[in-house]
């Protein structure tokens, strides 16, 4: 489903950074773990497109990513990814039900305010539709960012470091909510991080040197 | 969700920043058009008061002050011209039409004029009610005189002395209202039109408003010098009253009509017994009559030529050609309308740059939103997009907030006008211009917003997303 082969990247004034060959099917699991400055942002980004690789490819359920035009590589990416962020961020303009609707807008998908609510509701923040993203807890907000990424029903989620800024108890219940989610809709999830506590929740393993 | 809906939550959600860009703009949109209504609506009112209009003729004085004041009724007179002097302009080859105008009074402070029946129809003026003028005191009232003070056909009310609020009235002497006029969007509409008779009879009443001062002094001021008093009496009076026997006559029947228990019934006094009118108007000396002014349409461009030369060599008359006047004036108003047009522009400006400033500085704000929204699949064509809507809502609704505050301003400021000018300004007229203003205001807030978008644009998504 997803294919990564003789990946290189190399920053303006850096050093290069190669990443391990790797691929993983539809409905995979898995952590990409490794120490911080070892290239794990990088690789999401080029996993997801965001970043043009110096060498190699990624291959996305068929498609060479390096084969799209830029705004092909928008589109596909707004229909075939999920991505949670780090830190979580939104148009700070618009309330968490807009933020969804916009995001099954920019993925060319027509508005559907049950989708929404309903994937809320299995988050466990269907109250929190019509609140500003602005009001929300920092668990609250990082649950928002993977309603957001799920809610196109994508083939691959990737997550960056998703529970980094959490507690233990909402990372358990966050990292489940991402695992389940991804079960329902068989997608595939990679979640790249250098958090321990995750470690036990998962079989697949990358490790970045 | 849309990008439309976006920008404009985008720009609610900044209320501060994106009000102050519209209220800048708005603020210059405003003065444009402001100066725009009031400019055009008085080069409208001057156009259609002018209408025929070639030559002013009236007492010696400024030239400007003659055209304004006996065609837009805003000046005051530069005096009286004996109405005699003027006669052989009916009958001059050069002349279609002279109208003479005479000036004094005023009811409510809206002029009086007497004239003739050419006045109204010059103006193409229709009675909406009654009939014009026939006999002495009868009175045709304008539209919005009308309007304003209740008066319909029958009515009776008094001058004023004098064209401004006055203290004296000519109470003892009452016009009749015969006939109300239509709308006619000239000084008509604001005017109470009597024939020239009404105003030398309501003024031979001066005769007695001047004895009445000499009530002050009492005929015994005089000490007997029946010449000297004969002399005072004829300079204020226009009734020629040949002996000093008919002089004291007259005198004494002031003085007596001045007392409380007065029975003014059985009196003499034509003031009371109008059928004596015409009696008294034949008494007048035809040399001595006055009138504020004459107005002429020429036959030819010749009569334009010469009829001022003629005219400015006669002993106290004076001609003003209405369009050098008029180019005179509009000369004295242009640096002023200049200067406001020139601030709206500095305003606009400061908008634009004040809107320019807004959108980038939220953008650095934004930038992370930016490069998320690229990551959900928006392509850099559409962030462009939103970003110049932004823009273009900012300009629209700083040109619908001008707009509005123009013309309830206007309006506001209609009525002030009318009340000064007696014309009839509104706030509530449109313009074709304001397109032109409509489209500006587009362009200012596309201009503004097409760096910022540009930077959107070329955010990279990586880069911000690393940070």
């Amino acid at each position: 489903m997803i294919k990564v082969s003789q990946l290189s990247h190399i920053y303006p004034g850096g050093t290069a950074m190669t990443f391990p060959d790797f691929a993983f099917e539809q409905g995979e699991q898995a952590l990409i773990l490794g120490q911080s400055g070892c290239g794990k942002t990088t690789l999401l980004h080029l996993l997801c497109g965001i970043l043009r690789p110096k060498k190699g490819c990624v291959v996305i359920n068929g498609t060479d990513l390096s084969d799209l035009s830029g705004a092909q590589l928008d589109k596909f990416r707004g229909e075939n990814i999920g991505i949670v962020f780090q830190s979580p961020h939104f148009v700070d303009a618009l309330s968490v039900k807009e933020n969804l609707h916009l995001a099954q807008y920019l993925a060319g998908r027509k508005r559907d305010v049950d989708e929404v609510q309903t994937l809320l509701e299995e988050l466990g923040i269907g109250h929190k539709l019509n609140v500003s993203v602005k009001a929300l807890s920092q668990g609250e907000k990082q649950r928002v960012t993977i309603a957001r990424a799920l809610i196109n029903k994508p083939a691959l989620i990737l997550a960056d470091e998703p529970t980094s800024a959490l507690d233990h108890k909402n990372c358990e219940s966050v990292v489940n909510l991402l695992k389940g989610q991804a079960e329902k809709c068989r997608a595939t999830l990679l979640i790249v991080t250098h958090d321990n506590r995750l470690d036990a929740m998962f079989n697949q393993k990358l490790i970045l040197a | 969700m849309n990008l439309l809906k976006l920008s404009w939550k985008n720009i609610v959600y900044r209320p501060l920043s994106s009000g102050l860009s519209i209220l800048l703009l708005a603020a210059g949109i405003a003065i444009i058009l402001i100066t725009l209504l009031t400019s055009r609506q008085i080069d409208d009112k001057f156009k259609s008061n002018i209408e025929d209009i070639d030559i002013v003729i009236g007492a010696k004085g400024s030239r400007l002050q003659l055209v304004l004041c006996n065609i837009f009724h805003i000046d005051n007179p530069t005096g009286n011209i004996k109405y005699a002097k003027t006669k052989f302009l009916n009958n001059h080859l050069f002349v279609d039409k002279a109208i003479p105008l005479s000036l004094g009074d005023n009811y409510q402070s809206y002029r009086i004029v007497g004239t003739t029946h050419e006045y109204v129809e010059l103006f193409k003026g229709e009675i909406a009610q009654g009939k014009l003028w026939e006999e002495p005191l009868e009175a045709v009232v304008g539209y919005s005189l009308a309007k304003k003070f209740y008066l319909k056909v029958g009515d009776t009310f008094a001058g004023g002395h004098g064209l401004g609020e006055s203290t004296h009235s000519h109470d003892d002497m009452l016009y009749k209202v015969v006939g109300v006029l239509e709308r006619s969007h000239t000084v008509l509409d604001n005017l109470v039109l009597t024939s020239l008779e009404s105003v030398w009879l309501v003024h031979s009443g001066e005769d007695h408003q001047a004895i009445g001062s000499f009530n002050y002094k009492t005929i015994d001021d005089f000490g007997g010098d029946t010449l000297a008093m004969k002399t005072y009496l004829d300079s204020l009076q226009t009734i020629n009253i040949d002996s000093i026997v008919e002089a004291q006559a007259v005198v004494e029947e002031f003085v007596d009509h001045n007392d409380p228990n007065h029975d003014h019934s059985k009196c003499n006094h034509i003031a009371h017994h109008p059928e004596k009118y015409k009696e008294v108007l034949a008494a007048m000396d035809p040399m001595q009559l006055e009138v504020t002014a004459v107005l002429v349409k020429v036959k030819s461009p010749k009569g334009k030529m010469m009829i001022p030369g003629m005219i400015n060599n006669m002993d106290g008359l004076m001609a003003a050609d209405v369009a050098i006047e008029m180019q005179l004036l509009s000369q004295l108003m242009s640096p002023a309308l200049g200067v406001m047009e020139m601030l709206a522009y500095v305003i606009m400006f400061i908008a634009a740059i004040s809107m320019f400033v807004a959108t980038f500085n939220s953008l650095k704000d934004r930038q992370y939103e930016i490069a998320l929204m690229r990551v959900m699949g928006s392509s850099a064509a559409k962030i462009f997009i939103t970003i110049l809507f932004e823009g273009i809502i900012l300009a629209l609704l700083g040109f619908l907030t001008g707009w509005l505050l123009s013309h309830i301003g206007m309006s506001i400021f209609a009525g002030y006008l009318t009340e000064q000018y007696h014309y009839d300004f509104s706030g509530w007229i449109f313009l074709k211009e304001e397109i032109y203003i409509l489209a500006g205001a587009l362009v200012i807030g596309i201009v503004s917003a097409l760096y910022p978008a540009f930077k959107a644009y070329s955010v990279d998504i990586s880069n911000t997303l690393s940070k």
